[in-house]
């Protein structure tokens, strides 16, 4: 188990170092800088901004220093924000991130799990097509449609919750911002869990157990569900993507203080430092969530064994 | 990133699709008949069908050009002058720009997905059918590319080259042939070691020959349930980055820069978020109905 | 059983977040708090590294200049009681009131001069400093080639600064109260270097002082008591938020959880008037929208193809019927209202009727050499902002009526622009929002000495010479004559063509008072408070 997690730390430095080097010259390849603005900045101007974040030497020599500031942990100052760090912006940025989307993943589990479930006892009747209509729905709205549509019902109308903002964190922020973000993940997770259960239901050991005279709820909750949630697990690392993507969008409309709100900005305005800054720890994230689901899955599935 | 929107690309979700597709011919005869007597897949069908054949032909049926400007017409509602789902800002033809637009989204996710197809078969085929070592890095190659957060190249390809049509092709196809890959993979692994692959090799053709006649015609099975799912899910992708004012530029629309604009205006104009939606719903859940249906045929154990 | 407990669950944290308060940072009792939406981040709270709009209004709560804005935008005395000038106009004596920073230290003169020279020095790299070139020697020490202590500005006793000038800018009290040339606290910036302007430690001049900045969430000020006006000021405690979303900012508005954001979306502002009565403020802007022809293009040397192009342009219609948001149709490149500026007159073809025009245009293309057999086919580069990306297709559709087969060519904004100065285009969709008040800061773009930002390499010696004049003139009343003469030839040459004069468009709430729209679309919150509130009357006297 141990070397299984080693071995994939050795794996992980690779990889993100292929992730740097392509985020790095890609950005670099793209046109203009981040000191181009819709008013000229005189040559000597732009001369001595560039000179000072290094930008006037060689790509090569930019590549490799940023390399070695990176293995020391330095990820460099923000060329847009001019007094923050990069990783002074991660810092205060990803709290906001982090807890809308963990919410949002439970939440998803939670009310996915327990839908797929019910769909899969009751198959092909009508509670059965209910669940998994919404889901279908659920999944082909785009969460830019479903937000603006709470916010204009739940939170303009009817005056329930905030329209938007952070408010540090207060409850009533945070239900829709959730609420948006885990729509696509419930219908998905349910649709999974439907399509786990009935094949486990019609295995031969949940008939055996059957035979035994175990109580249904018994085989449903403990046998069943634990094999059916095999496929869910192995899920989690695409969830994660998939919750990366739509906070670009949720944090946008709800006027949050996260990190995906930058991203796309930064971008744009060519802020090298901090997209790099942004892809480096949504890589890492990304690597340490799969690293979570491979042991997870092993630990629900006797059959697997990490070598 | 997106693939996984719709069909999770799990290792092991691939494996449940696989059996049923190599017994045999008849066994396609019994999938196509049971493929038939499933009402949402037919439905779906015959939806995709339609709405196909309006993507074709409407743009040139429509009464008006989708980026024709017509200024005593701005912001007409559905109905209104001879504009069936009314008019835009500009006074530009909801209907012929849902028509383009619903051409353009279908083109998207069609053509993406051919890319997303070959990258992944060619690759998926080889790893499987080679084995050993090869396999091992070409699978492990797969693995770190899944932990890449794809969204974030996407974003930064399109800032780097600017977003035309074609790198929207380009860009979410090269994302989505990572699940393909391990479909196939597992597919031909099992493949590999049945009789009529054994046969052949026993007269001596070669792993070239092997892989194109024998192993790649036998994946279609599984193939095919994933394209209908990875088309909505490219289509999908399309419409974020249309949200974030990177996907296609105008005046050219696609579903995707449709609803973005329509969700911007949805209290002055609810029709042009209404309509493209619309589209944009039923044309996903054709594929997914015809994706399930196609599982449910292929793989009969689910039912 | 899962189910309903899940139900359950759900519905009681629903319930328990839903108490229908709105929601905002609590105030303490019996303060003034107010939230103002304010479209970006700032990108840093140094003035000297500062550029944007958003950052302006930002800093004007916590710096105050030599001269600083009234409630309609206006300089009047700030940190200098009074002024005089020399008759040639180039040097000007500011006469300091009684300051102080934050922390207790006096504001003097030396802080100005430390501050002026700082924003100039290759090491700060702001990216603003050729705003400060009128000064005398200004430019040689931003580039490095003079030392700090030659640029003409020295303290003649702790409250006497003297100002010398490299030609006369009767502009300069409006150019004072500009972020630029905010003073920084000398003894914090020596002591702290860049880092001074860290929210925990700064110290401001002004009614309010940051004391948090929370990236992407907001910057909060709290009222200065040392300012000197102190006593007047109502709003004890401001909030800045970065509102991207206009629309999201829009909502948060009409709920209460916002007192004002600093924009509108253009074509939503009929809607809101009606949807949000009272809310909705509109002023004239200093800026215009214009289309420049490349120079270097052989079909834009024809003076003929340039006017016919800009002659059919439907400005009613983009101004009125699409934009719709209070903008004005431009027939001149100056906007309306500009300080000591009465204008240029429009060309003639400005009062004709449309149809008239355009059958002016197809006969001036004709002449040109264009016509059905052999249209004129051009590309415009615009930006892809919200605004240009509903008026470039409106702009092709008016062209291709006169026969001219135009394709377009989006970019983002600052590629756009980078593309423009390395005349990379041939018709380019650009905007100037001025950096102060006066007519000069418009009309310079297409002098043939400005270079890159001329972006259609116009060339005109009577253009350039009246400009010449007009900067050596110390009487405002020949300088505004030659100003406008100028104008009339650029528009008669059609060297750009100005589609429509920017609005700048607030969403207020009635609770507010003392917020008055005015042309330079900055509004201290020093003369906000709410209404019925018994310092309000005081604090919009200012």
């Amino acid at each position: 188990m141990f070397r299984f997690i080693g071995r994939r730390l050795l794996v992980a430095i690779p990889t993100l170092f292929l992730v740097i080097t392509a985020a790095f010259f890609m950005m670099r390849a793209a046109p203009g800088g981040p000191f181009d603005m819709d008013r000229k900045l005189s040559p000597e101007i732009l001369k001595n901004v560039e000179a000072k974040y290094g930008l006037d030497k060689p790509l090569a020599v930019q590549y490799v220093d940023y390399l070695a500031d990176v293995v020391r942990g330095d990820l460099g100052p923000s060329l847009k924000y001019r007094d923050k760090s990069v990783l002074q912006i991660l810092k205060e940025n990803y709290k906001p991130s982090l807890i809308i989307g963990l919410s949002a993943i439970t939440i998803a589990a939670l009310m996915g799990v327990g839908l797929g479930v019910l769909a899969a006892l009751r198959q092909n009747r009508s509670v059965d097509y209910g669940v998994m209509t919404v889901a279908i729905l659920g999944v082909c709205i785009p969460t830019f449609v479903t937000a603006p549509l709470l916010v204009l019902g739940i939170a303009s109308k009817l005056g329930w919750l905030p329209t938007a903002g952070w408010n540090d964190g207060a409850l009533p922020n945070l239900v829709l911002p959730v609420i948006v973000l885990a729509l696509p993940q419930i219908a998905i997770i349910s649709r999974l869990t439907r399509a786990g259960m009935i094949e486990v239901l019609h295995s031969n050991y949940i008939r055996t157990a059957r035979a035994k005279g175990l109580p249904e709820s018994r085989i449903v909750g403990k046998h069943a569900l634990r094999a059916a949630l095999l496929p869910l697990v192995s899920y989690l690392g695409p969830a994660c993507a998939g919750l990366i993507t739509g906070s670009l969008v949720v944090e946008r409309i709800f006027n949050l203080p996260g990190l995906g709100k930058f991203f796309v900005t930064s971008a744009l305005q060519r802020d090298y430092t901090v997209v790099m800054g942004m892809v480096i720890f949504y890589a890492g994230l990304i690597l340490f969530l799969n690293l979570v689901a491979d042991l997870l899955y092993a630990a629900l599935d006797p059959r697997v064994r990490l070598a | 990133m997106s693939a996984s929107i719709l069909v999770p690309g799990s290792r092991k979700g691939a494996d449940s699709m696989q059996a049923a597709a190599v017994k045999g011919r008849s066994l396609w005869d019994d999938a196509r008949r049971r493929l038939l007597r499933n009402k949402m897949a037919v439905t779906g069908m015959v939806v995709l069908a339609i709405l196909v054949v309006l993507a074709v032909v409407g743009p040139y049926l429509a009464p008006y050009a989708y980026d024709a400007v017509n200024k005593n017409d701005v912001w007409m509602g559905p109905g209104q002058n001879g504009h069936l789902l009314g008019t835009d800002s500009l006074g530009r033809d909801q209907l012929a720009r849902l028509l383009m637009g619903l051409r353009v989204s279908l083109a998207i996710g069609l053509v993406a997905t051919v890319v997303s197809l070959i990258i992944g078969v060619a690759w998926g085929a080889v790893a499987g059918f080679v084995g050993g070592r090869v396999d091992e890095a070409m699978m492990r190659f797969v693995d770190v590319l899944y932990s890449l957060p794809f969204i974030f190249f996407v974003i930064l390809l399109m800032v780097t080259f600017g977003s035309n049509i074609i790198l929207i092709f380009v860009a979410i196809g090269a994302v989505e042939w990572l699940t393909m890959s391990r479909i196939v993979r597992g597919q031909t692994l099992t493949l590999k070691h049945k009789e009529f692959v054994e046969a052949a090799r026993a007269m001596g053709l070669g792993r070239g020959a092997i892989i194109a006649r024998h192993i790649v015609p036998n994946l279609l099975g599984p193939v095919v349930v994933y394209v209908t799912l990875t088309i909505p899910a490219v289509i999908l992708a399309e419409s974020f980055l249309s949200f974030l004012g990177l996907g296609v530029q105008p005046p050219m629309a696609s579903l995707g820069t449709l609803i973005a604009n329509g969700a911007q205006d949805m209290e002055l104009a609810p029709w042009l978020l209404v309509f493209p939606s619309l589209v944009m719903v039923v044309t996903l859940m054709s594929f997914n109905f015809i994706g399930d249906g196609l599982r449910d045929a292929i793989d009969p154990k689910d039912r | 059983m899962l189910l309903r407990t899940l139900l359950i669950l759900a519905l009681a944290a629903f319930v328990c977040a839903c108490q229908g308060k709105v929601s905002r940072p609590a105030c303490p009792e019996g303060k003034v708090c107010v939230h103002l939406g304010n479209v970006n981040d700032p990108v840093s709270l140094d003035p000297h590294k500062s550029t944007g709009t958003w950052e302006h209004r930002l800093l004007l709560d916590n710096l105050i200049g030599l001269t600083q804005d009234d409630a309609e935008g206006k300089p009047i005395p700030g940190v200098a009681e009074r002024w005089e000038t020399s008759p040639d106009g180039l040097t000007w004596t500011w006469y300091l009131r009684e300051a102080y920073w934050s922390d207790g230290v006096p504001v003097t003169a030396d802080d100005f001069v430390f501050s002026f020279r700082r924003i100039l020095l290759p090491d700060t790299a702001s990216p603003y400093a050729s705003l400060l070139y009128f000064l005398k020697g200004a430019q040689a020490v931003s580039e490095g080639k003079a030392p700090k202590e030659s640029l003409g500005v020295r303290a003649l006793g702790p409250r006497v600064l003297e100002v010398k000038l490299e030609h006369p800018a009767p502009y300069f009290p409006e150019l004072a109260k500009h972020q630029t040339m905010y003073p920084v606290p000398k003894h914090m910036v020596e002591k702290h270097g860049e880092a001074w302007a860290a929210p925990e430690r700064y110290v401001s001049n002004g009614p309010f002082r940051v004391v948090s900045w929370k990236l992407g969430d907001h910057v909060k000020l709290v009222k200065n008591p040392r300012f000197w006006d102190a006593a007047k000021v109502c709003v004890d405690e401001v909030y800045y938020y970065p509102t991207n979303d206009t629309i999201s900012a829009e909502r948060q508005v009409k709920r209460g959880e916002l007192d004002l954001n600093a924009d509108i979306q253009s074509n939503r502002i009929s809607f809101l008037r009606q949807d949000m009565p009272g809310y909705v403020q509109t002023h004239t802007y200093l800026g215009v929208a214009y289309l420049a022809f490349n120079n270097t293009v052989p079909a834009f040397r024809d003076r003929r193809v340039r006017q016919a192009l800009s002659m059919a342009i439907d400005r009613d219609f983009i101004a009125n019927k699409l934009l719709r948001g209070g903008q004005k149709p431009a027939f001149t490149f100056v906007p309306p209202g500009v300080a000591g500026y009465s204008g240029a007159k429009a060309p003639e073809w400005a009062s004709w009727p449309f149809e008239k025009r355009q059958a002016e245009a197809r006969r001036l293309l004709a002449q040109a050499g264009y016509g059905p057999d052999k249209p004129l086919k051009i590309e415009i580069k615009h930006r892809n902002s919200a605004d240009p990306m509903l008026v470039m297709p409106a702009i092709q559709a008016d062209w291709k009526q006169i026969g001219v087969d135009a394709r377009l060519l989006q970019n983002e904004g600052q590629i756009a622009y980078a593309a423009y100065r390395a005349r990379d285009f041939q018709v380019a969709d650009a905007a100037w929002v001025a950096d102060y008040n006066d007519a000069m800061s418009f009309l310079y773009l297409m002098q043939s000495a400005t270079g890159e930002q001329n972006y259609g390499d116009y060339k005109n010696p009577r253009y350039d010479e009246l400009l010449k004049q007009a900067d050596n003139e110390p009487d405002a009343a020949t300088r505004a004559r030659y100003l406008a003469e100028a104008e009339r030839i650029v528009l008669e040459d059609a060297a750009v063509a100005p589609t429509y004069f920017y609005v700048n468009k607030n969403l207020v709430s009635p609770k507010i008072s003392g917020w008055k729209a005015n042309l330079v679309d900055y509004h201290p919150t020093r003369y906000l408070c709410l209404k019925g509130h018994p310092k309000a009357a005081l604090a919009a006297a200012g």
